[in-house]
């Protein structure tokens, strides 16, 4: 099996005195799909703010491709190759689409020109509000922009958070073919509690529970397992 | 970055013919302004006319470099009045210390006023900007004050309260004549005139070409989510520091302009609280965010603070022996101060932001909901 190109060990984590990440271990390999599920308040959010630098990780180490990057700031991470899209679409709705895409890709090179195609064919719609400011597109829209926009930069590791929250089914169900089609060139970390759409573009997951990781394996084995799904996600 | 060409889908032509004409009345409504300020001096043949006209060319240049670092990078400063003072007292002591006035000396002031502007507004914003925005203005406020008290106490350099007056050099001195055009005197002030319409235009469209630039883009995107422009791998600070060195450096020239316009610096005149409301007065009613709001902002107060004192002459001239009316135009600042909170009822985005509104309304829907 490939090394892992992220590797959280032990990592701790707090906000305004609340331990939330306690002691959560999890990996995720090169060119597949890792989910982390589990209920609201689980700590899934916090574990990718804490892998982007957004939230300090007070105790563990994070290790991207084996360089540790636990004590390094979020643009710096970023620069590694990490693209992070947060749960609450995150566009700059004063720019243009066009000019949110531009703010990805400072240099333009023939593999961001090749990614932009595979944008444009995964979210057609974006040519037509391409010169449209980004916040007056609907909720749908946003999470194409958000989601292209990350895909666009050759990163290494994608962190994409709830992307389905707030969508209507159809829009799920094409954004489940577009995240198919992104995890086959870019390996991600999907936070999801839609567990149709974890379980179709989920390679791995991890579950996790008041701040621990409590079980994790591929995720058809997941699918499966009846009781693993009930007690931690609620779900038969 | 250069451009990607990107088709655009069959359905957005409509909006892109109607974006190509707001384009076309926006470069229309510009050409205008501009020859209206170029012909103004013919159009208006008289020093106040062009006294306004040009103080509203200057102090637009004050306010787009201030709406640069609150506008478009969201960083509250009460320093900048202390840039542009600075710019001010910088070409006055060169040419007042420099002996005989001379070309080079307005150059000279000219890059002092950058470069000690820039040094400054760096100082100040990697102290400053690594803390929360209040701390920030507190800071900013604090060091304004400062500079205002120096320039009142350091007399041996600044001549103190009494200010500094002083000539300008070869066809701009006010000694120099050169004709008549057109039934209007080409002199030593309408060369100034000019030049302050030269330098003014530069540096706005300076400033035009900086906000719409991709490290335009980069700034606009720290203002609106910082942590999200952290997150596409920008270092923040460093862009943050650019545009308040770049705004900063804006005002210092402004404060040339102004200085060689009106010949005389005092602490008071460039350096007070009162400048900094004024800019801050200007940058609200123009609207924030806008650039051209500094032209609107700009003449909207240069023009009630010119022409509302005269109230007073219109009310003995219309309603001679009428004393309450002579009471009541006396006090033409309460009416400014209506005129203003008028226009921040009216207009909250103040008026550039209102009239970009409005363009936006009228643009077609082109959003399908999803």
């Amino acid at each position: 099996m490939s090394d892992p190109i992220l590797a959280l060990e032990g990592v701790h984590a707090h906000i305004g005195g609340h331990h939330i990440l306690q002691g959560v271990s999890l990996e995720a390999r090169p060119g597949r799909a890792t989910v982390l599920l589990g209920r609201n308040g689980a700590g899934k959010t916090t574990t990718l703010r804490t892998i982007m630098g957004l939230v300090r990780a007070s105790a563990g180490t994070i290790r991207l491709a084996g360089e540790r990057i636990e004590r390094r700031r979020t643009f710096e991470i970023a620069r590694l190759g990490v693209g992070y899209v947060p749960e609450d679409q995150a566009v700059l709705s004063h720019l243009t689409v066009e000019e949110n895409f531009r703010l990805a890709m400072p240099c333009e090179s023939e593999e961001s020109a090749r990614r932009l195609d595979t944008v444009f064919r995964l979210f057609p719609a974006l040519k037509t509000y391409w010169q449209a400011k980004a916040g007056v597109l609907s909720g749908g829209q946003k999470q194409m922009v958000a989601i292209g926009r990350a895909f666009v930069t050759d990163h290494r590791l994608l962190l994409i958070d709830e992307p389905s929250k707030g969508l209507a089914p159809v829009v799920v169900d094409h954004l489940i073919e577009s995240l198919r089609h992104m995890r086959d060139e870019t390996t991600v970390i999907l936070v999801e509690q839609n567990f149709h759409m974890a379980r179709h573009v989920g390679t791995d997951y991890f579950i996790l529970d008041d701040g621990r990781v409590v079980h994790g394996g591929r995720m058809e084995d997941l699918v499966n397992d009846h009781t693993v799904k009930k007690r931690y996600l609620g779900i038969g | 970055m250069a451009s990607r060409a990107v088709p655009l889908n069959p359905t957005a032509r409509g909006a892109g013919r109607s974006r190509d004409r707001a384009r076309l009345l926006a470069a229309g409504v510009r050409a205008l302004v501009l020859l209206g300020f170029v012909l103004g001096p013919w159009i208006f043949p008289s020093f106040r006319a062009m006294d306004v006209l040009a103080k509203i060319m200057i102090f637009a240049v004050v306010v787009a470099s201030y709406d640069l670092i609150i506008g478009y990078t969201g960083i509250v400063s009460f320093a900048h009045g202390m840039f542009f003072g600075l710019g001010a007292y910088c070409l006055a002591l060169v040419i007042h210390h420099g002996g005989e006035p001379r070309g080079f000396h307005l150059a000279v002031a000219l890059v002092l006023a950058v470069g000690l502007s820039s040094v400054l507004a760096s100082a100040v914003a990697f102290f400053s900007l690594r803390v929360k925005a209040i701390f920030f203005a507190m800071v900013t406020l604090a060091l304004a004050e400062f500079a205002h008290i120096l320039g009142g106490q350091w007399t041996s350099l600044t001549l103190g309260e009494d200010g500094v007056s002083f000539r300008l050099p070869g066809v701009l001195g006010v000694g120099w004549n050169g004709g008549g055009v057109l039934g209007v005197g080409v002199d030593g002030r309408l060369i100034t005139y000019y030049a302050v319409l030269g330098v003014s235009v530069a540096v706005f469209v300076g400033l035009l070409r900086f906000v719409e630039s991709p490290v335009g883009r980069v700034i606009e995107s720290i203002r609106e989510n910082e942590r999200r422009a952290t997150a596409l791998g920008y270092r923040t600070f460093h862009y943050q520091l650019l545009a308040t060195v770049v705004g900063s450096a804006g005002a210092s020239i402004a404060g040339v302009l102004f200085a060689g316009w009106v010949r005389y610096v005092n602490p008071e005149s460039v350096l007070g609280i009162p400048v900094m409301l004024n800019i801050l007065l200007m940058v609200i009613i123009g609207g924030l965010g806008t650039l051209y709001g500094g032209i609107v902002g700009a003449a909207f107060i240069v023009a009630a603070e010119t022409w509302l004192p005269e109230l007073q002459k219109a009310a003995s001239t219309l309603l001679p022996g009428v004393e309450i009316a002579q009471r009541l135009a006396e006090r033409w600042v309460l009416y400014f101060g209506i005129l203003f909170m008028l226009v921040v009822f009216l207009f909250p985005k103040g008026i550039m932001g209102a009239v970009r509104q409005i363009l936006a309304r009228r643009e077609p829907a082109r959003t399908g909901g999803q």
